[in-house]
């Protein structure tokens, strides 16, 4: 078995805060909001293709390349943005993690801190290879959404017309939830997470027919998988008027629309999909922080020679699993909020990828072509007009 | 004036040098330092020689010699007293502080690790200002963004002061140079004295180009070992990425079997090319080498190893040691053969040392040795290894005839690699 680049990122992008965002607006909009799942692909794709063109041809980090061309300043930036985002993120993992076990009757007190503990231990002790390959396989049971959504008996005319004819609420609620799906789609750490696996795995330019059919197998796997998780909840949650805040709450409700055993399919694809990014998220943002500051990172590496990498990791891993066991977290706060980040931060990287991928200097002959600019640049322009959109909101809803 | 002053990269750049009569002259762009040591150890080689100006919209270079740093109350002045532009040759040979040192990855020669700098530490002295150290440390990286001193004072309160981290500039060694037409083997000179393993982490952790850069400007002996040393898709990058003749070269001041581990992964054009250019005696043996099967013993064999006839004395052999000075490895065990070299017997180093000068090797190697087959499975290997307790095994053919051995060193690779593709990330 093969397993790219593309792929792997694809499995993690579908993680509990996806799986949130992807009930939460199924609940509420019904089939309407699905065909926002097609230009999230086509921009998904094209950043991809870009994280992995730049990581052949440079063999150099995203973070390396942003802080040796754009400054300490912006880059503090990043790294800031993308250290709250990660802690924010694994946080919804951890939710993830609890909610889902709490369907199966474990309360979030034994779940997250054993769960927290396991993780720390695979990392630390140096099984992540093998973890990593285990998740991948386990999130094949991503795919048991698609057995949910067709549990829900949906109306598959619906569905088709409701993709035709997308529908735009221009309201601040609407709006928030588009972004929100985008955001979660293309998270900005996705891209760093990328291309340190482009070189991690020595790809090389000559193969890149098989690097561009990974990444869109990866991308068709996160669009195939949002798509039932959607249809799943649009199908049974919808038509009931139910209105869910968290995947959990859609795991509940699935019960006595589509039966126990859609229910419980729904939570263990949620647990899973929750612990293999709790693994993933806070190492990747730990040895990014690192990467771009200089600090020794890597797993491979003592806890002496790399303390700086280690206690991050760890930080990251700890505060999250914290602020999960908080009786009464303000769990919707701080997923709006990393969404937040996610939002200003993802036009900003994306920036940087622009300018990065267009200088000759750094990649030679393989600077964008007409086309993926034009694409890369619209997407950049849309992301940043939709962002800006998050930000002034709830300033004018007051 | 006091004699000495300090100051820090991010303080100068972007100030204004001011003329005597207090005018502004431009805006400090970049310092250009002496790259190219004349000896070991150049005092020279860490001075400020140039200044790269923007005046008004045009930036240019000019010599430093006319511009000094001062300190009045902790402010940092730049006194200018002339213009003189500096030569296209001087600006080639030097080094420029923002463009290839700051924020880039140097090598920190102690630690013998790539670290990304965050600062530059200079000095003013009555003979010329000079860079003094690299500033990598957390210190560093919170005065370039500006937050230094509110942070500080915080911390303060707290007693807990913010580590400084500095790296004396004659254990630096800078790797980005792209932008100048810089002799590199020159430039890269420091790198030479570092352990080839140590080398090999390094270049693995560089980007491409840099990769490329560095291992171009080693010597033959030392590219060889660190070919050697390198992950196989580190090694892929070197060899696809310099010309033909520079690689074969390589190759043959490397054992056989590295080679022929190396040729394994490339494609069957570019390995044959390889192997054209190589000397005919080297490529011969890869060859040989390439036709065994992966998890065959004869695959993992070296081809480097010394036999003698059983008729020889323990002072012709040693003798023929001293000239033909072989490697380490070569020693871990010693070969006896009969004329067809069919293998009759071996011995060691300690079996030669403890004998009589005028003793036969028949007299004091032991028979019937302990052997592999080349067709034998890899499998097999470290189970002899630890149970006879041998550094090198003798590989033989059907035929009984050596054809070379198998060293400890390679079996250990193999069992550690293993382990440790698990255990990366």
């Amino acid at each position: 078995m093969i397993l790219g680049p593309g792929i792997i990122t694809g499995s993690v992008d579908n993680d509990a805060g996806g799986i949130t965002t992807y009930s939460v607006a199924a609940a509420q909009y019904g089939y309407g909001l699905i065909w926002t799942l097609i230009p999230s692909f086509v921009v998904l794709v094209v950043i991809q293709e870009m994280n992995a063109r730049m990581g052949i041809v440079t063999g150099k980090g995203l973070a390396d390349l942003i802080r040796e061309n754009a400054g300490i300043k912006i880059t503090f930036f990043i790294f800031i943005g993308l250290l709250l985002s990660g802690i924010g993120n694994t946080t919804t993992e951890f939710a993830g993690v609890a909610g889902s076990m709490e369907v199966f009757g474990v309360t979030k007190y034994i779940s997250v801190p054993l769960v927290a503990i396991l993780v720390w231990i695979l990392v630390v002790k140096g099984t992540y290879k093998i973890a990593e390959r285990i998740f991948l396989v386990f999130s094949v049971s991503l795919l048991t959404y698609v057995v949910s959504a067709i549990m829900g008996k949906p109306d598959w005319t619906e569905i088709g017309s409701a993709i035709i004819h997308p529908q735009f609420d221009v309201s601040t609620k609407g709006m928030a939830m588009v972004i929100g799906l985008v955001g979660t789609t293309i998270a900005p750490w996705m891209q760093f997470y990328m291309q340190s696996s482009v070189i991690e795995k020595g790809l090389k330019m000559k193969n890149y027919k098989y690097t561009l059919a990974d990444i869109i197998v990866g991308c068709i796997i996160t669009v195939v998988v949002a798509f039932f998780i959607m249809v799943a909840c649009g199908s049974t949650l919808h038509p009931n008027g139910i209105v869910i805040n968290e995947a959990k709450d859609a795991a509940l409700s699935l019960r006595p629309l589509a039966g126990n055993l859609a229910s419980q399919v729904f939570a263990f694809g949620l647990f899973i999909a929750s612990i293999f990014s709790a693994t993933i998220l806070p190492l990747a943002t730990a040895f990014f922080v690192c990467e771009a500051f200089g600090f020794e990172a890597g797993i491979d590496k003592k806890w002496d020679e790399a303390k700086e990498f280690y206690v991050l990791y760890t930080g990251i891993l700890f505060v999250s699993a914290v602020i999960i066991l908080i009786p009464n977290a303000p769990l919707i706060p701080i997923s709006l909020w990393s969404q937040v980040i996610n939002g200003i931060l993802l036009p900003v990287v994306l920036l940087s990828m622009m300018v990065l991928i267009n200088k000759n200097r750094i990649m030679g002959s393989h600077v964008n072509k007409k086309v993926t600019n034009i694409i890369g640049w619209s997407a950049v322009i849309i992301l940043i007009g939709l962002s800006a959109t998050l930000l002034i909101l709830p300033v004018l809803s007051r | 004036m006091t004699s000495l002053t300090t100051f820090y990269l991010s303080g100068i750049i972007g100030k204004e040098a001011f003329g005597a009569d207090g005018d502004a002259i431009g805006v400090i762009k970049d310092l250009l330092i002496n790259a190219v040591p004349s000896g070991q150890n150049d005092p020279n080689q860490q001075m400020v020689i140039g200044v790269r100006l923007k005046i008004k919209k045009d930036t240019g270079f000019y010599s430093f010699k006319t511009f000094r740093v001062v300190k009045a109350r902790e402010m940092i002045n730049v006194a200018c007293t002339g213009l003189t532009q500096l030569s296209k040759e001087e600006i080639d040979n030097g080094l420029l502080l923002v463009e290839n040192i700051l924020d880039k990855q140097i090598v920190d020669l102690n630690g013998r690790k790539l670290v990304r700098v965050n600062d530059v530490r200079l000095a003013t002295l009555p003979a010329g200002t000079f860079a003094v150290a690299v500033d990598i440390g957390i210190d560093g990286l919170l005065r370039r963004i500006g937050i230094s001193f509110p942070i500080k004072r915080i911390l303060s309160l707290f007693k807990i002061s913010i580590p400084t981290k500095y790296i004396l500039w004659d254990d630096v060694q800078a790797i980005d140079f792209s932008n100048l037409n810089i002799k590199l083997s020159k430039s890269y000179a420091k790198l030479q004295m570092l352990h080839p393993s140590d080398l090999a982490d390094i270049l693995e952790d560089l980007g491409k180009k840099s990769s490329t850069s560095v291992f171009s400007a080693l010597d033959e002996e030392k590219a060889a070992d660190v070919l050697e040393e390198l992950e196989t898709h580190a090694q892929i990058h070197i060899v696809e990425s310099l010309p033909v003749n520079k690689v074969a070269d390589v190759f043959e001041k490397m054992p056989a079997d590295e080679v022929a581990d190396i040729l394994d992964e490339l494609e069957d054009d570019k390995a044959e090319l390889l192997l054209k250019e190589m000397e005919a005696e080297s490529s011969q043996e890869v060859r040989e080498l390439l036709e065994y099967d992966d998890n065959l013993v004869g695959s993992i064999m070296t081809t480097d190893f010394l036999s003698f006839s059983e008729t020889k004395t323990v002072e012709e052999v040693l003798r023929e040691l001293r000239t033909k000075k072989p490697e380490a490895a070569e020693l871990y065990n010693l070969f006896v053969t009969e004329k067809n070299d069919r293998l009759i017997g071996t011995f060691n180093l300690r079996d030669l040392v403890v004998a009589e000068p005028d003793a036969t090797l028949s007299q004091i190697m032991k028979s019937e040795p302990v052997s592999l087959f080349d067709n034998q499975k890899t499998t097999a290997v470290a189970e002899i290894v630890s149970k006879y307790n041998l550094l090198a095994v003798p590989v033989i053919d059907q035929n009984e005839q050596l054809q070379g051995m198998v060293v400890v060193d390679d079996v250990v690779e193999d069992l550690i690699s293993e382990r440790k593709t698990r255990k990366r990330k």
